[in-house]
């Protein structure tokens, strides 16, 4: 994270900031809008994956939680739209706690398939309980944000947009405060040698606990506004196809970097939009995402498995790529 | 209590039977190579997919279904092997790399099954027709077939990984891949193997479970879930374990749909596993590594 980092995010927001006065069509909004949203995922996940080197599979369950959470409080309890957003950030954070608990104490293949079957969970009770969820079908026509008289589907999506890009903006400040405070700075010892951080007096299971808490909750804030802004709670969002997306997006813009993957969210979702209006592209985009994602981990040695190398299970920073024997 | 008692301990028979087949497969691969391959599930659904097209479509029976079923799936499971494996091979974050390259290679086969074969739902003919009953409990012979089929299966592993040259060597390089080299294995030959042969035991269940439920894309996506609850369970490290832990899962899975009903019981069965997990984080067989 330098200065000249720094920089260009700002240099970035001002001209995000200034878009919606230039581009006046809703699609083109609405793609910047979704963006947005998955770039908020993709920034949180780094925390937790790229920043703190935990093995942490099952993000996109908090995201389908605050989803579920905005959509059941607005829908069925008919609370506030802008209350049942931030309830999704609450959720998602006990549902965090909850996955912590047993999380902290495992190692390696096991942090993977705990967090990873916790998401598949999460879409199994969804589907079970549809008297709450709606089920396989999910639930349509939730309601829209709105302020006094004015509602916020007017005007092309003007409003939404700025707000998507406060919920951004807020994730990436919070997540870089984090990761420049004396706890950012821990994390980042457990992560490139837990044995000596542990020597050092640092908690990794309580650090674990902390990181996972703090990567879910914009991720259920905005999983809330997702599915405010589209008005539809689909269980697809715990699925696989999501998921490889989002974990593409972290992978390509360079995990523990935080901003990289933000970067690379606004690439990926335009260029996976611009897929869908080529015909059959539909489900190949998956395809061609998922390439993209192994071609990245392969040929890229000095970018994403770089960064990966020097993550959890490396004993010292400095990496052989070639070295023999299983890690 | 007793009317409903047996059906439901021969359906947890059922269930464990199809968990211990997949979880063994995934197993395999863990022990060799240190590898999770997500990809397990949808290398299932690519074997129940081939089976379909060659015993439905071109009509050959489904003998020849389960070869070339099961023929697809190693295929598969080594050019996994060869393309998303290798290349990582000692690289300090491979556990990592490769649970990445899998999950993508599970989306990119799951993708390409539903533009290949479409959405609409297939479904394979059963082994044998007609019904058993094991103890009163009246039991259609396919599923029968494959209470009696996985421990016939099981102990084949059993005897190929313990007995067996080829099959000790897969061994040998899960317990140190130089000192395998040195006694004159050939360690890569002997990744592709394990990748292969666990492929065929994915390939194997998909097609039994294709003839009990539908054959979609997502055909693999769910049992491999509980497969994972399985593995967490009994730790990754040995078959016997991996088995007794499925049968374990599938038995408390069925019960619980007996006395809870069908919707509460994966969060049940979960929130079991946590607890385990917080006292024994190795998993309840599994010892400490």
């Amino acid at each position: 994270m330098t200065r000249n980092h720094l920089i260009s995010a700002l240099a970035a927001l001002i001209v995000l900031l200034l878009i919606p006065f230039v581009v006046e069509d809703s699609y083109t909004r609405h793609v910047f809008i979704i963006a947005f949203i998955y770039a908020t995922v993709a920034v949180s996940w780094d925390l937790s994956l790229g920043f703190a080197g935990l093995f942490n599979f099952g993000h996109l369950a908090f995201f389908g939680i605050g989803v579920y959470t905005a959509a059941i409080l607005s829908s069925t309890l008919e609370l506030s739209p802008w209350i049942a957003i931030l309830a999704g950030g609450v959720t998602s954070a006990v549902a965090a706690l909850l996955i912590a608990l047993p999380v902290a104490r495992l190692k390696g293949i096991y942090v993977v398939l705990v967090t990873f079957a916790f998401g598949q969970l999460c879409m199994q009770v969804v589907l079970s309980q549809s008297q709450w969820t709606g089920g396989a079908a999910g639930m349509v026509r939730l309601p829209y944000l709105t302020i006094g008289e004015y509602s916020f589907i007017r005007d092309f999506k003007f409003a939404y947009y700025y707000v998507a890009l406060f919920i951004l903006t807020a994730a990436i400040v919070t997540l870089l405060l984090i990761a420049r405070s004396p706890f950012g700075k821990s994390l980042r010892a457990v992560r490139d040698n837990p044995d000596y951080a542990a020597a050092r007096g640092i908690s990794v299971a309580r650090q674990r606990v902390m990181v996972l808490v703090a990567s879910s909750v914009f991720t259920g804030i905005v999983g809330g506004f997702y599915g405010i802004y589209l008005r539809v709670a689909s269980p697809e969002v715990f699925g696989f196809g999501v998921g490889t997306l989002v974990l593409s997006m972290v992978l390509i813009g360079g995990t523990g970097t935080i901003l990289g993957p933000a970067f690379a969210a606004l690439a990926l979702t335009f260029a996976t939009e611009a897929m869908v209006g080529f015909r059959g592209m539909e489900e190949a985009r998956f395809i061609i995402v998922a390439a993209a994602m192994i071609i990245v981990l392969r040929m890229a040695p000095g970018g994403a498995i770089d960064v990966i190398g020097r993550l959890g299970l490396a004993a010292s920073s400095a990496t052989k790529p070639l070295e023999k024997g299983k890690t | 209590m007793d009317g409903v008692l047996i059906p439901t301990l021969v359906s947890g028979l059922l269930l464990g039977s199809l968990y211990a087949l997949m979880a063994s497969g995934l197993s395999l691969v863990w022990s060799t190579l240190g590898v999770f391959n997500f990809a397990h599930g949808a290398l299932m659904t690519l074997g129940a997919y081939f089976a379909w097209t060659v015993s439905e479509q071109l009509g050959w029976g489904l003998g020849a279904g389960f070869v070339a079923g099961i023929a697809a799936a190693v295929v598969g499971g080594v050019l996994i092997e060869l393309l998303l494996v290798r290349p990582f091979y000692g690289n300090r974050a491979m556990l990592l790399v490769t649970v990445m390259t899998t999950l993508a290679a599970s989306t990119i086969i799951e993708r390409s099954i539903s533009i290949i074969w479409g959405p609409r739902l297939k479904q394979l003919p059963r082994v044998i027709e007609g019904q058993v009953s094991i103890f009163g409990a009246p039991i259609s012979s396919h599923e029968a077939m494959i209470i009696l089929l996985a421990p016939v299966v099981l102990a084949a592993l059993w005897w190929y990984t313990s007995k067996t040259r080829s099959g000790r060597s897969l061994r040998a390089v899960g317990q140190n891949q130089d000192s395998a080299a040195l006694v004159g294995i050939d360690v890569p030959r002997t990744f592709s193997l394990a990748f292969g042969l666990s492929a065929a035991l994915a390939g194997l269940t998909g097609i039994l479970l294709g003839s009990i439920r539908f054959v979609t894309p997502g055909l693999g996506a769910d049992p491999l879930t509980n497969a994972m609850i399985v593995v967490i369970f009994g730790g990754l490290g040995s078959l016997g374990a991996t088995a007794g832990a499925a049968y374990v899962i599938g038995m408390l899975e069925a019960l619980l749909i007996l006395w809870l009903g069908l919707y509460w019981t994966p969060s049940v069965v979960f929130l079991a596993l946590i607890m385990i997990l917080i006292f024994r984080p190795n998993g309840l067989f599994g010892r400490a590594s």
